[in-house]
């Protein structure tokens, strides 16, 4: 019985329109053990979990859980025969009681209870977490984020789940949060519930799984014992070798003359004036961990981050961009890695978001033109694939990949000649990445040039031309084509100078 | 993949107005109906043609003053809080000008003439609107340069109204009658129709235009809805706090001529106690601006949500004096009508997904 996994997927496949998110992907898990489920970013891993938690039913293959084979309808069916699943999104009523939230769904209580008694009865849930010291009665809203997420978990394990997924519950958490996590993982193992954790903390998941399953573009491998790998061996197994077609072919470029000549740029935030050249036709790569300059660069070159002098050659001229605006007139779209913070009005909508840089073009002594900017958008939409019916709609109602598709979509609108992305596909799922990517390479094939910063070793090992990498704000080298392998950028980003202390493992993606 | 959200097109109009606006939003706005159709039927003289024409006069001042300033609200610029003093040093201003013997045209002897009229209150208009423009950019550049609108709009208050306390000493300022303003404060063209009454529904019509339609209207509610996007986008908040707060000052300069034109004359505590129900005009109109339903953080709103809460907050005191309240009683009700839907619309944010 005990060699008998309680939950096994086998052969699972998954399309997301022409992209398979999983390709015959397997994945099991025992009683009572706590299985790692790591791969980068859009290897499957979310697909899998929706799987497993009965949010994704289009799927093929077998789903064999507690004996038998299982099909279920729902998150809800899953939910009732044991399976729980915590999101990376809160999905608490911040303003009721901790107490109330954790019965929200109404079972194993009376229909009409006292707070008192409900808090009574939540606090063993409670404890079960950590979180012994809480009032029950308390405002959700009034804990931290971490203890919130931790109320989450109260609340499925008031459920009694068999099995427990827990999908990057430490992403957005403090030290001391992820500890409580961490521990509390612990305790349910010792009561025999099997824990599914998927995270991209390595220190997390050789300190706490058993065994670890790696996604990686959609294939799994034979999940290992933990105590026969270490975090060199692991990289490796979620790296892989080539990535298949998620990223679009590329051309050969040829490199005359630059349309845009970088000369002593010099952000705030970079040690030392940098210089490159970028070429009508090729998508350049900036490669470099969190706060190696990536972002300064970008931002100084749109003229939205503050540079202490140097200049771009472009079209003729020899500028700086002081704001935005001045980029935007000449051609050069920038758009910043925090979609929320300045790429999108979330409160207006869809058609305003992508029109918005281009205002001169649809209006006329200042009036606007309705039926122009109607029929850019919508031309810009489709270019990226957001149904032109949508347009009238909030943009905060599209999902992660939407918004990002908008975005960047509305650069369109200016028929740029110089591009600017960092992160293009942050927070985005598999499918609209390499949508985002095959339009980015359209972009370049028309003659736009495009520079991507990305800190996603996959997507800079296989989107760009050409690699200028970064180092703690200092400019590294450059790759070309034929040197650009994930170990060859790995150790450029990380470890450029051969420093003792500072391994591949450490590499944060 | 794709979002669980239904297509937009081929609603009803019911189920458009309920996927637009949340139920709070809705409620709010059957119980004003509710009470506006209570009052009707148990007010006697309410629903009259020469009480319809007072609710609508007595809404104008105030409304024309509120729209100005909802540009400043949509353009995520908070408000003016110096919104009385501009007035106060508008209508100074305006009636020294009206008063001053180098600005009298014509014949010194008998009554003076149609055009004599009309170019001494030219210049004391111009001369005014071009203080108020002034008056405006300042306060605005500050703002667009990252000041606070609070402290800015406190201080620049406080400044504005000690130049017209000065230069008034602190007296009221009159002048003779005939005095070319008298068709802007209390005469008509049109019927019986009040021209403070036109000139109302003229500047709302034209600034719900400007907001829809023209590039300035877009910019105001793209960098009102995300300031940091809209300068990435080319849209600096430094010239859009600029104009929007010298509409704001433009139109209270505005309101105070119309005013001075009434009463032919001018101090600087008539909009902070002889106006208006409850007395003190910058809280009428912030008033007026968050009845109507504008968001206070920017980027949601209109200025026909304004005029409309002008209307109805006009309306509710008008129905309390015909049934005999006191002008207590009246600032109560104003007061609640603005906790109660500054509360509703807070509500209605915290829950929207828009300010994430």
């Amino acid at each position: 019985m005990a060699d008998q996994p309680l939950l096994r997927l086998t052969d699972i496949n998954r399309h997301y329109g022409a992209i398979q998110a999983l390709k015959g992907a397997s994945f099991e898990i025992r009683h009572g053990e706590i299985m790692g489920l790591v791969g980068e970013n859009g290897a499957g891993k979310s697909t899998m979990v929706k799987i497993i938690g009965g949010f994704d039913t289009g799927f093929t293959g077998e789903y064999f859980y507690d004996g038998e084979i299982r099909q279920f309808s729902g998150p809800t069916a899953a939910e009732q025969s044991g399976i729980a699943i915590a999101q990376q999104e809160l999905s608490l009523i911040p303003t009721m009681s901790v107490a109330e939230n954790i019965f929200l769904a109404g079972d194993g209580v009376p229909q009409v209870a006292s707070k008192g008694y409900l808090a009574r009865k939540a606090k063993p849930f409670l404890e079960e977490v950590g979180l012994g010291h809480i009032n029950p009665l308390r405002a959700t809203n009034r804990l931290s984020v971490g203890e919130q997420h931790l109320v989450e978990v109260a609340r499925l394990i008031a459920h009694n789940p068999q099995v427990l997924i827990l999908d990057e519950p430490t992403a957005a958490l403090g030290e001391t949060d992820s500890i409580r996590i961490l521990d509390m993982v612990g305790r349910l193992k010792e009561r025999g519930k099997s824990v599914i954790y998927v995270s991209h903390r390595m220190d997390e998941i050789f300190k706490i799984c058993d065994r670890i399953t790696v996604l990686r573009d959609g294939e799994s491998q034979e999940a290992r014992a933990a105590k026969d790998m270490d975090v060199n061996s692991l990289v490796e197994l979620m790296l892989g070798f080539e990535l298949g077609d998620m990223y679009p072919e590329r051309k050969t470029i040829k490199r005359t003359e630059p349309v845009l000549k970088v000369r002593d740029l010099w952000p705030d935030g970079i040690l030392e004036p940098i210089n490159f050249d970028i070429y009508t036709g090729e998508i350049l790569g900036l490669a470099g961990q969190l706060g190696s300059g990536t972002s300064e660069i970008l931002g100084a070159m749109a003229g939205s981050t503050k540079s202490r002098g140097g200049s771009l050659h472009f079209q003729g001229k020899e500028f700086l961009p002081s704001r935005p605006k001045d980029a935007i007139r000449r051609g050069i779209a920038y758009c910043s890695e925090d979609r929320k913070y300045d790429g999108l009005f979330l409160g207006r909508p869809i058609m305003e978001n992508m029109s918005a840089p281009a205002l001169e073009k649809i209006s006329k002594n200042g009036i606007l033109n309705g039926a122009r900017e109607r029929a850019l958008a919508t031309e810009n939409a489709v270019k990226f694939t957001v149904d032109p019916k949508r347009l009238p709609q909030e943009a905060g109602v599209l999902s992660g990949g939407n918004q990002q598709k908008v975005a960047l979509g509305k650069w369109l609108s200016i028929a740029p000649k110089v591009i600017l992305v960092n992160e293009p596909t942050r927070g985005v799922d598999v499918g609209a990445r390499a949508e985002i990517y095959q339009i980015l390479r359209e972009l370049a094939d028309h003659g736009a040039a495009i520079v991507v910063a990305s800190t996603d070793i996959q997507e800079i090992t296989n989107l760009p031309d050409r690699i200028i990498s970064f180092y703690r704000g200092v400019q590294i080298g450059e790759l070309a084509l034929e040197d650009m392998t994930s170990a060859n950028i790995l150790e450029m980003i990380t470890d450029p100078f051969h420093e003792a202390g500072i391994a591949v493992s450490e590499k944060e993606s | 993949m794709t979002d669980v959200t239904a297509p937009t097109d081929d609603l009803k109009f019911v189920q458009r107005i309920r996927r637009d606006y949340s139920p709070l939003v809705i409620a709010m706005v059957g119980l004003f109906v509710v009470i506006f159709v209570a009052g009707a039927v148990f007010t006697d003289d309410f629903l009259t043609w020469f009480n319809i024409k007072t609710i609508i006069r007595d809404a104008a001042l105030v409304g024309i003053m509120a729209i100005g300033l909802t540009f400043v609200t949509l353009s995520g610029n908070f408000f003016l809080l110096s919104m009385k003093e501009i007035a106060a040093l508008s209508i100074i201003c305006f009636a020294t000008l009206m008063g001053a013997d180098w600005n009298q045209w014509g014949a010194g002897e008998g009554d003076p003439t149609t055009s004599a009229l009309v170019m001494t209150f030219s210049v004391a208009f111009l001369a005014t609107m071009i203080i108020a423009t002034i008056a405006g950019a300042a306060q605005g550049a500050l703002i667009g340069l990252g000041g606070n609108p609070i402290v800015v709009t406190l201080g620049a208050a406080g400044l504005f109204f000690g130049i017209g306390s000065w230069w008034s000493d602190n007296l009221v300022v009159s002048y003779r009658r005939p005095h070319g303003a008298e068709w802007l404060g209390t005469g008509s063209f049109i019927g019986d129709i009040p021209n403070i009454t036109v000139a109302f529904i003229i500047i709302a019509v034209v600034a719900e235009l400007t907001l829809r339609y023209t590039t300035f209207g877009r910019q105001v509610y793209l960098v009102g809805a995300n300031r940091a996007a809209g300068r990435a986008t080319g849209h600096e908040n430094f010239g859009m706090a600029i104009k929007c707060c010298i509409i704001a000052s433009v139109c209270a300069a505005f309101v105070a001529v119309a005013f001075s034109g009434q009463v032919s004359s001018a101090h600087v505590n008539y909009f902070s106690s002889e106006f208006g129900s409850s007395g003190d005009m910058t809280i009428m109109v912030i008033a007026i601006v968050m009845v109507g339903g504008n968001s206070i953080m920017g980027g949601y709103g209109s200025t026909l949500r304004t005029s409309l809460g002008a209307i109805f907050i006009s309306t509710v005191d008008n129905m309390m004096v015909l049934n005999g309240f006191n002008s207590g009683a009246r600032v109560l009700a104003v007061g609640l009508m603005i906790v109660f839907s500054i509360i509703v619309f807070a509500l209605v944010r915290r829950g929207s997904r828009a300010v994430e």
